[in-house]
């Protein structure tokens, strides 16, 4: 289990910090989510847990021991895959991986035998000859993703892995990352692909300016009492009504809409606040054309979070 | 050692795919090793021969004239060529280019050997000189200055001879046509110690094998570049893989190929030189040549930790190329590496001090020219060391400054 407990981070120069007292706890076995803005200090948090920087402020540990002591004891423990092509473009696949092996430092049976289960893993068999320049986006990425592999870490860091690739390559990396705890492997997932996070983390932290705004378990996330509408009527939404629902203008008079739990289960509640929305716009003389409600997504949750102004 | 190994094949594929790096580190200087050492063969030969043409128009054709035409063509420095008898047709063949210079000894030189102009109240016919007026002016006026000291030894030896029979002292019959006087040496200054120049292939095959050494900067920041922007130096610590580590895989290899450079640049001066017309470099024996080894190792060690440091300064690997490659011009401009040092004049030679390949250069000729052992050799190894150990320590701040 990670556990990352009060860990704030500024850079040199830098006017604001990175985080700001993060704490978080990632259970093991499971692919957790890291999702935020461009600048919310994810890179920044990876960066901390790869050993690339040095927590100053706040304690991070692995398994009960300090993030320093357990990375001492086993270097291989924590893998990063970056969002960057981390290879040798001039090297073959099979020579991209050898050498990786022996950066780790393994034996020559185990490196064998861990490039094997690399390639097997990654699907790379009929590649391993190729120069990795030659590679197309699904196939780097998978390469990417099976040197990260290399050293069997308990915790791998994947920091965007489906970045450019075709919609086949992205679903057996999906599927692939969702098989990693099965054999040992905790997964930190971070995307900006909500729909993939929500396909394959059990648990998810949002982050922004270097903030946890919420974190937990994804059906936690989405099964809060809150719930979503989208409505389309014949002419303006009322503004009373528009700034009760934290209304989104989607345009051509459609509109989206938060329900904030005030009555008991989210099932109850979604009722009678659909109910009572309609009721208002009766009275207001608009029309509805169109209505669904329902739970929110993990997409609609993020951007209620993080607020929908533009980051950098 | 396993990790180092790895590193260290890792280097090894990556420069033997970049063939522009190859290049640059092999073909560039062995071209520029066989070019500069013939076009500078005689720029570094003092007294060697000059090749402008000269004719002697001999009108007078006695014992003087001729003896006069031996003279100068004893000299060597001026090529003679065969004369017309005439005056015109001479003229006629410097404007065809056939040659530059053409001496006309008017009738009556020999009668009138020994009779100053005008002494004996009869006018004397001076000495003619046609000329070629695009002729560079310091050759013509050096012809001038051979054929004015050929005539004053010639007047001399007449003299001489003439006194003799009035004074009834014992002489030749005819005395012997001296030699030009050829004794004089020629010695090249060098600040305060006098050594003979070096030949063309003893100046260039040092200078273009340090400046080759130095443009393993190309390739080294082009790999070193590309790990940082890929995020592969991450990767690699995030690994547990030091930066010492990274920076010790590369010197290796880099430190191979700077030996092989060397090897593949001596072998061309040895053969490769006199296959083409020069003369051969020669290398020291014995213990010289383990001097010689000393230098090209301090060299390599200065030449890969500076492009670990231009690597590691430079963003891009234009800026690195940029960077890397003007900066080693710049060196081996004020470095005596394209004009040599003893060429320059004293704040040249003093700027000269400041640059890496002049220590590399002067420590190479210090063994080729000066047969100096280690002491001789110990300053520029120094200087050289202790610049690789510098650029090596701001190379590694500044890497660790990036990622803080």
């Amino acid at each position: 289990m990670l556990k990352i407990d009060g860990v704030s981070y500024r850079y040199r120069d830098a006017a604001s910090p990175a985080l700001q007292d993060v704490s978080l706890t990632i259970p093991a076995g499971g692919v957790y989510g890291l999702l935020g803005p461009n600048g919310a200090g994810k890179t920044t948090l990876i960066s901390l847990l790869a050993g690339l920087l040095t927590v100053a402020d706040g304690r991070i540990s692995l398994n009960g021991q300090p993030l320093a002591e357990a990375r001492a004891a086993n270097p291989r423990a924590i893998a990063l895959v970056p969002q960057d092509y981390a290879f040798y473009p001039m090297l073959t696949v099979a020579e991209n991986l050898a050498f990786f092996a022996g950066a780790l430092g393994l034996a020559r049976d185990e490196r064998r035998q861990q490039i094997d289960a690399a390639i097997a893993f990654a699907r790379l068999e009929q590649v391993t000859g190729k120069h990795a320049e030659q590679l197309s986006g699904g196939l780097r990425r998978r390469l990417n993703l099976a040197i990260g592999l290399l050293g069997r870490p308990q915790l791998l860091l994947l920091d965007e892995p489906t970045v450019g690739v075709d919609p086949q390559s992205r679903s057996f990396l999906l599927e692939s990352i969702a098989a990693l705890p099965a054999s040992g492997t905790t997964v930190l997932y971070t995307s900006h692909y909500m729909e993939e996070v929500e396909a394959i983390c059990q648990g998810v932290a949002i982050l922004d300016q270097g903030r946890v705004l919420s974190e937990g378990t994804l059906d936690d996330l989405l099964s809060t009492a809150d719930s979503s509408a989208e409505i389309e009527l014949d002419q303006p939404l009322p503004a009373a009504l528009a700034e009760r629902y934290a209304a989104t203008d989607l345009g051509h008079f459609k509109f989206g809409l938060f329900f904030r739990s005030t009555l008991g289960p989210a099932s109850v509640s979604m009722v009678v606040e659909a109910a009572r929305l309609l009721d208002e716009l009766a009275e207001a003389g608009c029309t509805v054309r169109q209505l669904h409600v329902g739970r929110q997504n993990l997409e609609q949750l993020f951007m209620r979070l993080t607020r929908r102004s533009l980051r950098d | 050692m396993t990790r180092l190994t790895a590193l260290w094949t890792k280097e090894t594929l990556a420069l033997l795919r970049d063939r522009h790096g190859l290049a640059a580190l092999f073909v560039m200087p062995i071209i520029f090793i066989l070019v500069m050492t013939m076009a500078l063969h005689d720029a570094f030969m003092p007294g060697a021969a000059i090749d402008v043409a000269y004719a002697i128009v001999d009108l007078d054709g006695s014992p003087h004239s001729q003896s006069l035409a031996r003279r100068l063509d004893k000299t060597g420095s001026f090529r003679h060529v065969a004369a017309p008898a005439t005056t015109d047709a001479a003229r006629a063949d410097i404007r065809a280019g056939r040659y530059a210079l053409a001496l006309v000894l008017p009738k009556g030189f020999g009668e009138r050997l020994l009779t100053p102009a005008g002494a004996d109240g009869q006018a004397t016919e001076s000495l003619t000189l046609m000329v070629d007026p695009t002729l560079n002016p310091a050759l013509q006026l050096a012809f001038r200055n051979q054929t004015s000291a050929a005539l004053g030894m010639l007047r001399a030896d007449e003299l001489t001879h003439s006194a003799g029979k009035l004074f009834g002292l014992p002489t030749a019959a005819r005395p012997a046509e001296r030699d030009w006087p050829d004794e004089i040496v020629s010695i090249a200054v060098q600040n305060d110690r006098s050594i003979r120049p070096p030949s063309s292939v003893q100046q260039n095959v040092p200078a273009w094998l340090v400046f080759a050494m130095f443009f393993v900067v190309i390739p080294i920041s082009a790999i070193l570049i590309t790990e940082r922007q890929q995020g592969t130096l991450q990767r690699l610590a995030a690994m547990g893989v030091p930066f010492r580590d990274v920076l010790l895989g590369k010197l290796l290899p880099f430190f191979v190929v700077n030996q092989i450079q060397a090897v593949l640049m001596v072998a061309v001066g040895i053969w490769g030189v006199p296959l083409f017309g020069g003369e051969a470099l020669v290398m020291p024996t014995g213990v010289g040549l383990f001097h010689c080894w000393l230098v090209a190792a301090a060299v390599s060690l200065a030449a890969v930790a500076c492009a670990l440091l231009v690597a590691s300064l430079a963003q891009t690997t234009q800026q690195s190329t940029i960077i890397g490659g003007v900066g080693n011009i710049l060196m081996a401009a004020i470095g005596g590496i394209m004009v040599p040092k003893f060429m320059m004049p004293g704040t040249m030679q003093t700027l000269a001090e400041w640059s890496p390949m002049a220590w590399a250069l002067n420590g190479f000729h210090t063994v080729m020219l000066r047969h100096g052992d280690f002491a001789a050799i110990l300053p520029d190894l120094v200087k050289l060391l202790a610049c690789a150990a510098l650029a090596l320590a701001v190379a590694t701040w500044l890497n660790r400054r990036q990622t803080a």
